[in-house]
Order: C-alpha cells, then sequence, then structure tokens
C-alpha cells in the first residue's frame, strides 16, 4: 500500500459511524458548496476614504508614501525620492510603466526582470490593501515577480482607485478579473525585515530596503 | 437568598480564618448562609492529575449536598472554576447528570464575584488602613472572570490604597501539586512574582486563592521579607485580619 | 528529530540557572507578549474572530480526507506534484529522491519546522546535497549547530554578542557588533546561496484546498526568494494544514501575524500555485509538495484531535510562564511550551515525555491567546489521565491520589484526621508559626517555607458555634 492511501486509510476510519458512501457523498456534497459560496469571516468595518487608511498603514510599516494627480509625473517624484537619499538613478520596471517619461527625469530605466545587480525596481501592482497597507502583486510575463524582490529599492505605482478594503475583496477582484491565480500572488507590506536577533527590528534583510508607494491614478 | 458555603479543604485546614471572614461578608450582604456539615474537598487536586474517576466521585458528593441551594458561594477562583466550568466536562456522557452540574454551577460563585455583581454588597464591615496590591489568581481570573469584582469591593474602603502591580495577572508558580513536583520552577515563578510584590512598596499582598498566596508567602516569609503581609480578600474586606 | 524530554527536569535546572539565556527570554516576553497585545485589538471583533478561525480548522480536520484530496487534484492540475510521507524518514528519502531527479547540487531553505521533525539538512548533506538555511535565525543555528528554541523566533536564545562571535568566527571578517550590521553581512553571504542554488526547500504555513496552492509568510523575504529563483520547489508541510478557501486563508492570516510576532500583517504573504508558465520569467519548473503525516492522522477522531488546528503562531509559548522561565530547547523536541507539551508526547511518544504533560499549572495564558482556541490546559489534561490510566504515574503520587480521593469521600474520618494533621504542623511552626521543612514535600520547603495552620480547621471551630 502507499503512503498516501495508507494516510487517507486512517483518516477515514478516523470518523467512525456513518456508512463510508454516504458519507463520501455527504462530504463531497458540502466540499463542494463551501467553495462554491467561499463565504467570507467576520472582517473590520473600513468606513471612509481607502487611500488614506491605505496611507496610514503603509506608513506604520516602514513604506513611504508619495501621491500625484498626474502619472506622468512619477519619475519626477522617484528621481526626487532617489536624490534625496543619494540613491542612484537607474533600474528596471514592469513593461507596462515603461512609457512614462523616465530619461526626462534624468532616470534610466530599463524594461526587463530584475536581476541581482539592480538597485531600484518599479513595479505597478494588481491591487492594494487599505486594512494593512499591502500590495498585491501577481506575477506574470509582463509582471516579473524579481522586480519587487531583487533590488534594494523597491518602488509602486499603484492607482488608488485599486485600493481595495480587504484581503477577501482582494481575492473577489481576483475572481473576476482572473480566470485563476498566477503562480505567485505576493502581499507586499513594506520593506523586507528580521527581528531574529534579539528580536531587535531591522529593515532590509533578503528582500529590499526601502518601498516607495507612489499613489497616480492611471488614465 | 439561601447560600450553600463551600469552604474549601485548603481554606478549612490551613486559614480558618479565611471561611469565617466570608461568613461575615455574605451575612453582611443579607445572605442566609448554610455550611453543609460534611463538605471536603472539591476533588481539583486529584483531577489535575489525571485521577478522573476520584474527581467524578467527588463532584457526585458536591451535588448531594448543594444542589438544594439558590447559590453556592467560595473562598477561592480556583474551587469554583472546577465546580462551574469543570463538574459538567466530567459528566459529559451523562446528558442529564452534565445538565444538573451545568444548573448547580450557574449558582456557583467565587466569593467577591458574588459579593459585587450577585449580592451587591455596597459597604463592607472591615476598615484597612494602608496600601495593598493585588494578585489575580489564574483560575478565577480565566475561568470566571473575576478582575473588576475585588478591587471595586476594596475601592469601598476609604483606608485601602490599591498599588497595582506589574504582571498582577501572571501565574504565580503555585498550579497545585506542580508547586511539589516542579519546586524549582515553581519557585523562580513564586520568586518573579514576589519581585513584583516587592516593587509596589505594598503593606500587603492580597488574593482571592489560598494556594497562590501560600506560595506567595512561603517565597518572601524564606526569602527574609517577614513584613509583607499576605491576606485573603475576604480578610481584608471583612476586617478579620490578623 | 531525536526526542530528548526525558531529561526535561534536568535541564530546567540548567536552564533556570543560565543567565544569558534569562536576559534572551525577558526580552521574547516583553517584545512579543506587548507586540500582540498592541496589534490584537485591530481585530474588530476578535471573540467572533477566533471562533471563525477554530471553525475553519475544524471544517477541515472534520472531513480532512475530502480536503485533502479537493488540495491534491487542484494542485496537480496546476503542474505540482504531491507527495504523501508516513514518516520523518520517507520526507527524507523523498526529498533526496526529488533532488537525484532534478540533478540538485544546492538547496537554499527558508523556516520550516516539519523540516525540523526530519532533521532534513542531515539527509540532504548525506545525499551530496549543500543546503544552506536563508532565514536569518535558522541560518545562525546552522553555524553553531543548534536546535531552534522557538517556533517562529528559533535563535531567541542566543544574544548579539554570541552571534557577533560566531560571524566573526564562520565568516573570517572583522567581527561586528551592531544588529543591523550583522544582518547585512548575513545578507552579503547569503545572497549567492538564492541565486545559485537549484533548489528551493520551503515549509508552508497553510495549503489551500480551492486553488491548490501553498502559502508562506515571511517577514526578510528569503520565502520569496527561495520559492522565485530556483528552478526546483520543495514545499514540505503537515497533512493537516489544510484550509478550504482563500477567505478562510485570510481570516487566518488575519490573526497569525498578529498572535505570533504583533505584527498586523507579515512583510509577505506568498500564495503560490503551480510551475512558471512558458512566458515567465522567474519561478520554479518544477513544484512538488510534501505532505507528512508523523502520527497527526492517529489524533483525528480522538480526544486530541483539537490540537491539529494549531497555525503554529507560537502565542501559546510567548504567554507561558514555564516557557518564560526555561526557554524552548528544555523541552528536548521540536515543538516547546504548551503547544509542543502536547504534540511532541502526540508525535513522539508518551513514554519519552513523561514531565511534558505535568509542567504546567494550567494557568490558562495559553488557551487565552490561541487564535484558534485550542484549549491546551485540558488537552494537558487528557495527557494526565492517559498516564494515569496507562500505570505511568509513580507509584507514591498514585498512592497519594487515591488515599486523598478515599478520605475525602468518608467525611468522618476526613474530619478525624484533618483536625490531628493541623495541629501536628501547627505545633511544628513553632513560634515562628512557618514549616522550614516539609518531609516527603521537598519541593516545596527547598525554595520555600510553609506558613503553618491555625490549629483547628474551620469545620471544627464552626461546630462548636464560634470563632477561634
Ligand atoms: S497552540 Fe495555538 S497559540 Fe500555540 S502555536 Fe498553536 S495556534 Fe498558536
Amino acid at each position: 500500500m502507499s503512503a498516501r492511501e495508507a494516510i487517507l486509510g486512517r483518516i477515514r476510519n478516523a470518523r467512525n459511524g456513518k456508512d463510508r458512501h454516504e458519507q463520501a457523498a455527504g462530504a463531497t456534497e458540502a466540499i463542494a458548496a463551501h467553495l462554491a459560496r467561499h463565504p467570507r469571516g467576520p472582517a473590520p468595518a473600513m468606513p471612509g476614504d481607502l487611500p488614506a487608511r491605505f496611507r496610514e498603514r503603509a506608513l506604520k510599516l516602514s513604506s513611504d508614501v508619495l501621491e500625484t494627480a498626474d502619472r506622468k509625473e512619477v519619475p519626477t517624484l522617484l528621481a526626487r525620492y532617489l536624490n534625496e537619499r543619494k540613491l542612484p538613478l537607474a533600474g528596471v520596471c514592469w513593461p507596462s510603466l515603461i512609457g512614462l517619461p523616465w530619461s526626462s527625469a534624468g532616470l534610466d530605466m530599463q524594461s526587463r526582470p530584475a536581476r541581482d545587480s539592480d538597485l531600484v525596481g518599479v513595479t505597478g501592482a494588481f491591487c492594494a490593501i487599505a486594512e494593512t497597507g499591502t500590495l498585491m502583486l501577481l506575477s506574470g510575463a509582463e509582471t516579473p515577480a524579481t522586480t519587487s524582490l531583487l533590488p534594494e529599492t523597491h518602488v509602486a505605482v499603484i492607482d488608488p482607485r485599486r485600493i481595495v478594503a480587504t484581503m477577501e475583496d482582494a481575492w473577489d477582484l481576483l475572481r473576476q478579473e482572473c480566470r485563476q491565480p498566477p503562480r505567485a500572488v505576493n502581499f507586499v507590506s513594506g520593506p523586507s525585515r528580521t527581528a531574529d536577533i534579539e528580536q531587535t527590528v531591522t529593515l532590509g534583510a533578503h528582500g529590499p530596503y526601502r518601498v516607495l508607494l507612489i499613489l497616480a491614478p492611471a488614465r | 437568598m439561601r447560600v450553600g458555603f463551600f469552604v474549601t479543604c485548603l481554606v478549612d485546614t490551613m486559614r480558618p480564618g479565611i471561611g469565617f471572614a466570608s461568613l461575615k461578608l455574605l451575612e453582611a450582604a443579607g445572605c442566609e448562609v448554610v455550611v453543609p456539615e460534611h463538605q471536603t474537598c472539591c476533588g481539583q487536586p486529584g483531577y489535575n492529575s489525571g485521577d478522573h474517576k476520584s474527581a467524578e466521585a467527588m463532584a457526585l458528593k458536591f451535588l448531594a449536598e448543594f444542589e438544594t441551594f439558590d447559590y453556592v458561594v467560595l473562598p477561592s477562583g480556583s474551587c469554583a472554576g472546577m465546580i462551574r466550568v469543570h463538574y459538567p466536562d466530567l459528566f459529559k456522557h451523562d446528558p442529564e447528570l452534565s445538565a444538573r452540574f451545568a444548573a448547580l454551577g450557574q449558582r456557583t460563585y467565587e466569593l467577591t464575584d458574588f459579593l459585587h455583581r450577585i449580592a451587591r454588597l455596597e459597604k463592607v464591615p472591615g476598615t484597612f488602613q494602608g496600601t495593598v496590591t493585588y494578585h489575580d489568581s489564574c483560575s478565577g481570573l480565566r475561568e470566571l472572570d473575576v478582575y473588576r469584582q475585588p478591587r471595586a469591593l476594596l475601592a469601598t474602603m476609604p483606608g485601602v490604597k490599591l498599588q497595582e502591580m506589574v504582571e498582577s495577572t501572571t501565574c504565580c508558580g503555585f498550579g497545585g501539586t506542580f508547586s511539589l513536583k516542579y519546586g524549582e520552577l515553581s519557585t523562580r515563578m513564586a520568586d518573579n512574582k514576589c519581585q513584583h510584590i516587592t516593587a509596589t512598596g505594598a503593606d500587603a499582598i492580597v488574593g482571592g486563592d489560598l494556594g497562590c498566596l501560600l506560595n506567595i508567602e512561603g517565597r518572601l516569609r524564606r526569602t527574609g521579607d517577614h513584613t509583607t503581609r499576605v491576606l485573603h480578600v475576604a480578610e481584608v474586606l471583612s476586617g478579620e485580619e490578623k | 528529530m531525536q526526542n530528548n524530554a526525558i531529561d526535561f527536569k534536568r535541564q530546567v535546572t540548567v536552564k533556570l540557572a543560565d543567565i544569558k539565556l534569562q536576559g534572551a527570554l525577558s526580552r521574547l516576553q516583553s517584545r512579543f507578549v506587548e507586540g500582540r497585545s498592541a496589534v490584537i485589538s485591530e481585530i474588530a471583533d476578535l471573540p467572533e474572530t477566533r471562533n471563525a478561525a477554530a471553525a475553519i480548522r475544524d471544517r477541515v480536520l472534520n472531513d480532512l480526507e475530502h480536503w485533502l484530496l479537493q488540495f491534491e487534484q487542484q494542485a496537480t492540475a496546476r503542474g505540482a506534484i504531491v507527495h504523501w510521507a508516513e514518516t520523518d524518514e520517507d520526507v527524507n528519502r523523498i526529498v533526496a529522491g526529488i533532488a537525484r531527479q532534478h540533478g540538485v547540487r544546492t538547496a537554499a531553505k527558508s523556516k520550516s519546522m516539519v523540516s525540523e521533525e526530519c532533521e532534513l539538512n542531515d539527509a540532504l548533506e548525506q545525499a551530496g546535497v549543500e543546503v544552506m538555511e536563508t532565514d536569518l535565525g535558522e541560518y545562525i543555528l546552522q553555524l553553531a549547530h543548534e536546535a531552534p528554541s522557538h517556533i517562529v523566533a528559533p535563535v531567541v536564545h542566543k544574544n548579539k554578542e554570541e552571534v557577533a562571535d560566531l560571524f566573526a568566527e564562520k565568516h573570517q571578517l572583522p567581527r561586528k557588533t551592531g544588529i543591523a550590521e550583522l544582518c547585512r553581512e548575513a545578507r552579503e553571504i547569503l545572497r549567492p546561496a538564492f541565486l545559485n542554488a537549484d533548489m528551493g526547500i520551503s515549509g508552508a504555513n497553510f495549503l489551500v484546498a480551492e486553488t491548490g496552492s501553498a502559502l508562506i509568510v515571511t517577514n526578510e523575504g528569503n520565502g520569496r526568494l527561495v520559492t522565485t529563483l530556483p528552478r526546483v520547489h520543495v514545499a514540505i508541510t503537515g497533512i493537516e494544514k489544510v484550509v478550504p478557501t482563500l477567505e478562510d486563508v485570510s481570516t487566518l492570516v488575519r490573526l497569525l501575524p498578529r498572535s505570533a510576532t504583533g505584527q498586523s500583517i507579515t512583510n509577505y504573504v506568498s500564495v503560490l500555485t503551480g510551475t512558471r508558465g512558458d512566458a515567465d520569467h522567474d519561478g520554479p519548473e518544477h513544484f512538488h509538495i510534501v505532505l507528512l503525516d508523523n502520527g497527526r492522522s492517529k489524533l483525528l477522531g480522538s480526544d486530541m484531535q483539537e490540537m491539529l488546528r494549531c497555525i503554529r503562531c507560537g502565542a501559546c509559548m510567548n504567554h507561558c510562564p514555564v516557557y518564560q522561565n526555561i526557554g524552548g530547547h528544555a523541552y528536548g523536541w521540536v515543538y516547546p511550551g504548551p503547544m509542543g507539551s502536547i504534540l511532541t508526547p502526540l508525535l513522539s511518544g508518551l513514554e519519552k515525555s513523561p514531565d511534558l504533560p505535568n509542567a504546567s499549572t494550567f494557568c490558562g495564558a495559553c488557551a487565552a491567546v490561541c487564535p484558534v482556541k485550542i484549549p491546551l490546559p485540558d488537552l494537558l489534561r487528557k495527557l494526565r489521565e492517559q498516564q494515569m490510566e496507562r500505570g505511568m504515574k509513580s507509584r507514591q503520587e498514585t498512592f497519594m491520589l487515591k488515599a486523598w480521593a478515599w478520605l475525602a469521600l468518608r467525611p468522618n474520618l476526613y474530619a478525624l484526621a484533618t483536625r490531628i494533621a493541623v495541629r501536628v504542623m501547627r505545633l511544628l511552626g513553632g513560634k515562628e508559626r512557618l514549616l522550614h521543612r516539609l518531609p516527603g514535600a521537598h519541593g516545596w520547603s527547598d525554595g520555600r517555607d510553609f506558613p503553618a495552620p491555625a490549629g483547628r480547621t474551620f469545620r471544627e471551630l464552626y461546630r462548636q458555634g464560634g470563632r477561634k
């Protein structure tokens, strides 16, 4: 007998009583019903302005937040941010963002997945979550996962209209817009950190040292 | 209201004054108090050591002696928790008995809980001058939600100043047979508690469970503190401390 | 991993005397206990959310067979390969086999407590695979050849000086002292391991049956790296970790980091489904999921089933006054604290862990914070009952318990015996009214006096109609 059958057999036997077949049929139905309904648990009410809440929570998680009404301003905001921190003015971005006027802001931006040596990675976001100040990133050919992971500075350009209240809302959006979850759904909440040594929080463990969120409506 | 008083085995043997202090408080609250003569132990020591059978026998004895009262009151959160929470659990296999135990449990109260919430005692007979700090015993706190009640009662005493210690809700390390089996660990936990008590500079450490109080007093005395008084809350409230 | 819990009592003595450890433990307590209490209130309806979380776990456990099959079907449909392991050794064999199959020479590993059950690293090294732990805490332990002492903060027992010494010795670099510098040094040393690893190994906090996904929470980003860069990813977890839907897992994620480290959310929550797509630039080509039983299935349907709800947040140990005083190593196996005191006897043998169920005051602090409402003290008590039934208690203890019960059921005899006892104790207490030694109970009197009784029982005084 394979390990699979042995384990499943033990689990089956643990439920004594009722007729096996009846039970199995009932269980399959109950599972199908639960999956079809995928009910929500209790979630916090999120009255008011979702972008404001998102911003407040993101700041708490040590992300930086900038805002502009005009997406074309994003390169200028980023250039200023990098200059203030004496960071290099070069990086990589998701293909959908290469159309922004990077070079007129003095930035050398390339549209490709990140490599180890890249210092700035610019991504969009599938959506963002106000409850915790979190980004939801989907992996894909046009949205490589490494861009938000390898560079020391991760910049995410977010459409404020894509800020939802909770993780449950984010899953609903995914169900509406995608046939199935991509290989990786990454929820990102601020710069990587560790508190393993003396429970003292240090930013920049294996991922980015800083995360800049730029709220800018897409047209 | 007719109240059956269960003194608990520890108070019965180690500090009977707490029993009389409790009676005085219950009478001050206008209760008709009855002390069933053949009461002994609630069975918790055996129950917590894995001796389910003896616990069942003692629970049945308790039921026979106390089922007829309007209320049952005990000067211990630990024993009250045993009766309220664990007796019905012991008889899960017997729905009828379990229901009777549940009904009895509903009417069973830790002393300060009863005085404050049920009897609504507003003026206590005792007087006390000095600073006290309060240790919240585990079962009373977590099984019966006893936290505000003793504080509210102490607050009615003009001479009492309550100085809270840090971590008043952390276990003192008593734990019944734990204190014997893991003496070293238990002593360390008591030591932590004593340090928090000493840091308040209080004249007395007050609590609602004699087990914890013996543990705390035992450690205080062993470490040379012969002045901090260790009192059951009933003793303070009734003025029967000595 | 070998179960050394038999040594518990001796370890307690050692740990209580370890000043460095005591300092480290006090830090854990302040950071994690205060951290949790600061953010747990963000959950609008905590009691309801905990009820919901417990119900989610129970839904799966009550029908684990079908939920596992649902998970397996979905995961397989997306290109993952699901393996089933009866024992820890099976896991090692399976993972070594996967490594061989894909020609793996180096592996980068993120934190997995299940892999600690298996001592997977040793097994892989023997199979010729070089394994690098990448979670900072686990990396430190790998360098020091030690086991984790906490399920969330594995290296809580070490201070930064010890880490600095260790790094200086092993990295052959000038000794750093700041925590940030130490972290930076580890990052730089570990970066090539991520980039060059053929295989990434991770745990999985949850398996989502709806989508066939593995969910991993991390803070450092190493979990993302080991599941993104290497061409093979192996996720190892227990069979009980299934959760029905994405909504259900959202409820659990709302509780897990808040209970664990006092964070509203961990930096990264990664939901991983299947292998990389044809056009993708990243992600593993092969995704293996190894499901370990190792004694879990036999808890189903038993009165210990509730333990399988556990989501490994560590809150029970952070709040446990016993753990706070002795740390995790004293417990002798993978899982310490209250949850470990139950899991170790259940998964690794009650006869090998006789102290663990007993080393608790039943203070209830653990159950009060457990996000999935496991009645931990009740389960410990049930283990004590098993010890009683199986004759595993000392003869002396069994006799004392039975004698007390016998006496307490005979009120007249009880009255007589207690009257004699309190008189004797009163006498022994002397003028000081303190007993310095208790024959047969030196566990008490080694560290504490015993306040002498008044010399009369309440019941006799009451019967005489008066006070003292
Ligand atoms: S038993 Fe509860 S508190 Fe302890 S680790 Fe498991 S889920 Fe967390």
